[in-house]
């Protein structure tokens, strides 16, 4: 039986469809819809408050069913009945973003496994066996493993809330922002961990983040923004959807103003320009190959000096920054057309403010 | 010159910068401060509201509440008449003694029991004084008239409620009213005693300032270190968040803390017990007795306790509720002033804490033999059982978030 299911590698863990989520008079998330598939790892991005950690609730069957609609099945149940709340916890496991809320910082890793896994029905000595391998996955040091917890450090403890994340063998495994506040070098190990695991156990993984370097071990990333679903791919795919499938120009350039940006901005095809720093920008061009040429000359033509160039594929950080960034201009557009038409009104009530804050400077000196 | 000169200015400037630094964290503090408001209503508000608590139970101990008695005569010796050798047996100053008794501005005759005709009297007056009904059992001995009437002291005998140290001195004033009013309409020259007879007193092989010491410290340490043990049993343990993500139930993680401090209790119980009785401390009742009765006055100290930490946010929040419901459990449980003489609507608060129950019910077993099984027995499980159900109600609804 078992063996059916891994080999039908189509088979949907989380199905979620048109899921819409409000508290009172807050619509948070707006018809969201994505599916995930056994045995990937699915990253879901977004800026602080996008609604990431409010998908997962729901998924986790953590938010009533009278703040949400849609469909929404985690391994084949919907968390919007309650009678399969326990059945749907006990085949999902979840890491929190903190441990110090969600560990016991008294008792050693081995005792905090069991504590966790007790609760799955797992015996003792069963819990025990499956936590040495999933310690040994995460090289997490045997003469730890009796310690107080609170005496590792951040990267192991995290490493532990990993184990009993995984410790029944969860059909998919939630992890809320596994890599924020754990040094540059340790988020890569922990992104290592997450790919090793899911290799070794094919556990599927549902990871929330806003760290854009975790689209490395992602199989799909979805990009959440102000509670909408803005692209959900694998991060090749969406890379593939930039202007020249993603293939970008980075030029260093001495003396560098905003002045030169716009006249490169105003080139025929030039697609999209975005600095990256003091002297470099990233230049999206149309028919990339054609055109790369004709564009060394536009600068030249405009005595603009190139210090260094070279040729790239763009990454996941500059797909998501861009596909903000035009969304961002989207709904200002958008906004100030609304703007102008309540603009009468709302101009007098300007005024005052002005006063109010000339007044307010005016006390303070 | 000029060199100190500067220094001298520096070191002011330097002073002033200091002391505005340090007004910079004063103003600091009161804005920590005033981040939690139920912090500063228990700093400000609690002193000013525990003794105007007080001022009113004092006013109304000028209202005195008569003291309620039972008065048993056995009074039927004959009299010889020397001048014709009749034999009379007589109780005319057993009326008038009951008069005297029922005119007393300091004293309620709530039963009135003839010893001679009905042989069970000091049976049942001894129940009514167990039970707290009443709060002396005034014994009108067999020669009472006979002594009276050949000019020889008549003896009244006292059995004032015994439980209660610091008022047995006030019952047996109260009696010796009756008997001033007595002597006076019967002009008779006071040639009456009290005999305070005590047959709750603690034996001479036992320590007796121990032991009445234990009677009132007993039920307060038990309640006390019961309630303070769990106070924070929930708001401390932060990853019931991430239990709740497991198929775990809430009812199954309370229930856990209930069984295992109540345990935990039983053991200190037992501590406690073994403890006073090698030290020393007059039992009346039975050790199991005793025992029913401070595991359950533990088991409702533990009850307030898991009911304060599953009601607060923080722990901050669970130390000032039970410092706040401590004081008011303790002022009201009797021991300071006694629930009679409290208005209204304190007795019927007072009515409903553990320890206004605890208290009599352990010092009754301890100094009247009392059995466990009493009214202040079962109102002290109905107050557990109440806030046992509020507590599930409570932490069924309190907010979790990993
Ligand atoms: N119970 C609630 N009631 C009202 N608003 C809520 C509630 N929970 C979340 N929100 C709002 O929903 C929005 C999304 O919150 P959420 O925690 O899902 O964001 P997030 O993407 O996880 O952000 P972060 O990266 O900072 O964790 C926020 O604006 C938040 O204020
Ligand atoms: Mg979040």
């Amino acid at each position: 039986m078992r063996k059916i299911e891994e080999q039908n590698s189509n088979e949907v863990v989380v199905d979620v469809q048109n899921l819409n989520v409000s508290f009172g008079e807050a619509h948070i998330i707006h018809d969201v819809s994505f599916q995930v598939k056994k045995g990937e790892i699915i990253g879901l991005f977004g800026i602080s408050g996008a609604g990431k950690t409010t998908i997962i609730r729901v998924l986790t069957c953590q938010i009533k069913s009278k703040n949400w609609t849609g469909k929404v099945l985690v391994t084949d149940l919907t968390p919007e009945k309650k009678k399969n709340h326990q059945k749907i916890l006990s085949r999902i496991g979840y890491v929190p973003q903190l441990e110090l809320l969600n560990l016991y910082f008294e008792l050693s890793p081995l005792i905090n496994i069991e504590t966790f896994a007790s609760n799955y029905g797992m015996k003792k000595e069963e819990a025990q066996k499956v936590a040495e391998e999933l310690f040994t996955i995460l090289d997490i040091a045997e003469d730890t493993w009796t310690n107080a917890l609170k005496k590792l450090s951040g990267g192991e403890k995290k490493r532990v809330s990993m184990a009993i994340g995984l410790i029944h063998s969860p059909d998919v495994l939630f992890l809320d922002e596994p890599t924020t506040g754990v040094d540059a070098n340790k988020r890569y190990d922990i992104l290592n961990y997450l790919k090793k695991l899911n290799r070794r156990l094919g556990t599927t993984m549902f990871v929330i983040t806003h760290d854009l370097e975790a689209a490395l071990v992602c199989d799909k990333t979805a990009i959440l923004r102000e509670g909408k679903l803005l692209a959900f791919d694998t991060p090749q795919n969406l890379i593939q959807t930039l202007p020249s499938k993603g293939l970008l120009a980075r030029l260093t350039i001495e003396d560098l103003t905003e002045e030169m940006i716009e006249i490169i901005q105003e080139y025929e095809h030039c697609e999209k320009i975005s600095r990256v720093g003091v002297s470099e920008v990233e230049i999206f061009l149309n028919n990339f190959e054609k055109n790369l040429n004709y564009f060394i000359d536009y600068l030249l033509e405009k005595n603009i000096k190139i210090v260094s160039m070279s040729r790239d594929v763009a990454n996941f950080r500059r797909f998501f920054q861009i596909l903000i960034q035009e969304q961002e201009e989207m709904e200002r557009k958008e906004e100030k057309e609304k703007e102008n038409i309540g603009r009468e009104r709302r101009e007098g009530r300007a005024i005052e403010d002005e006063r109010e804050i000339e007044e307010n400077n005016a006390a303070n000196e | 010159m000029a060199k100190i000169k500067i220094e001298v200015k520096q070191f002011f400037r330097d002073q002033k910068n200091s002391f505005f630094r340090f007004l910079r964290l004063v103003k600091k503090e009161f804005r920590l401060v005033r981040t939690d408001p139920w912090n500063l209503l228990i700093a400000l508000v609690l002193p000013p509201a525990i003794i105007a608590l007080l001022s009113t139970m004092e006013s109304q101990k000028i209202e005195f509440s008569p003291l309620p008695v039972a008065i048993v005569s056995n009074d039927s010796n004959s009299y010889v008449n020397p001048n014709n050798f009749t034999n009379l047996a007589i109780d005319n100053y057993t009326k008038p003694y009951i008069n005297a008794v029922v005119k007393s501005f300091y004293l309620f005759p709530k039963a009135i029991y003839n010893a001679s005709k009905f042989p069970y009297s000091m049976e049942l007056a001894r129940r009514q004084l167990l039970n707290a009904e009443i709060k002396c059992i005034i014994v009108i001995p067999v020669d009472f008239t006979e002594m009276l009437a050949n000019g020889l002291p008549g003896l009244i005998e006292c059995v004032p409620d015994s439980s209660r140290i610091t008022d047995i001195q006030k019952n047996l004033n109260a009696v010796y009213d009756s008997i001033k009013i007595f002597t006076n309409e019967n002009n008779l020259t006071p040639q009456i005693r009290l005999a305070p007879f005590t047959p709750f007193s603690i034996p001479e092989d036992y320590d007796e300032d121990f032991s009445s010491t234990l009677v009132l410290v007993i039920p307060l340490m038990v309640y006390g270190i019961a309630n303070v043990l769990t106070i924070l049993i929930i708001v401390k343990e932060k990853p019931i968040a991430r239990l709740l993500l497991t198929p775990v139930k809430r009812s199954e993680i309370l229930l856990a803390k209930y069984l295992t401090f109540s345990a935990i209790l039983f053991v200190q119980e037992l501590g406690i017990i073994l403890a006073a009785v090698f030290g020393g401390l007059f039992i009346r009742g039975t050790i199991i007795n005793l025992f029913i009765a401070v595991y359950t006055l533990a088991y409702s100290g533990l009850s307030v306790g898991i009911f304060i930490s599953a009601a607060s946010k923080t722990k901050t929040e669970a130390n000032q509720l039970f410092l706040a419901s401590f004081v008011v459990i303790i002022l009201l449980s009797g021991s300071f002033v006694p629930i009679e003489n409290m208005p209204i609507y304190l007795q019927a608060i007072s009515y409903v804490l553990p320890l206004s129950h605890g208290g009599p019910m352990i010092s009754a077993i301890l100094s009247k033999g009392a059995s466990v099984f009493g009214f202040h027995f079962y109102m002290l499980l109905a107050v557990s059982l109440v806030l046992n159900i509020l507590t599930f109600i409570v932490f069924l609804r309190r907010r979790y978030e990993v």
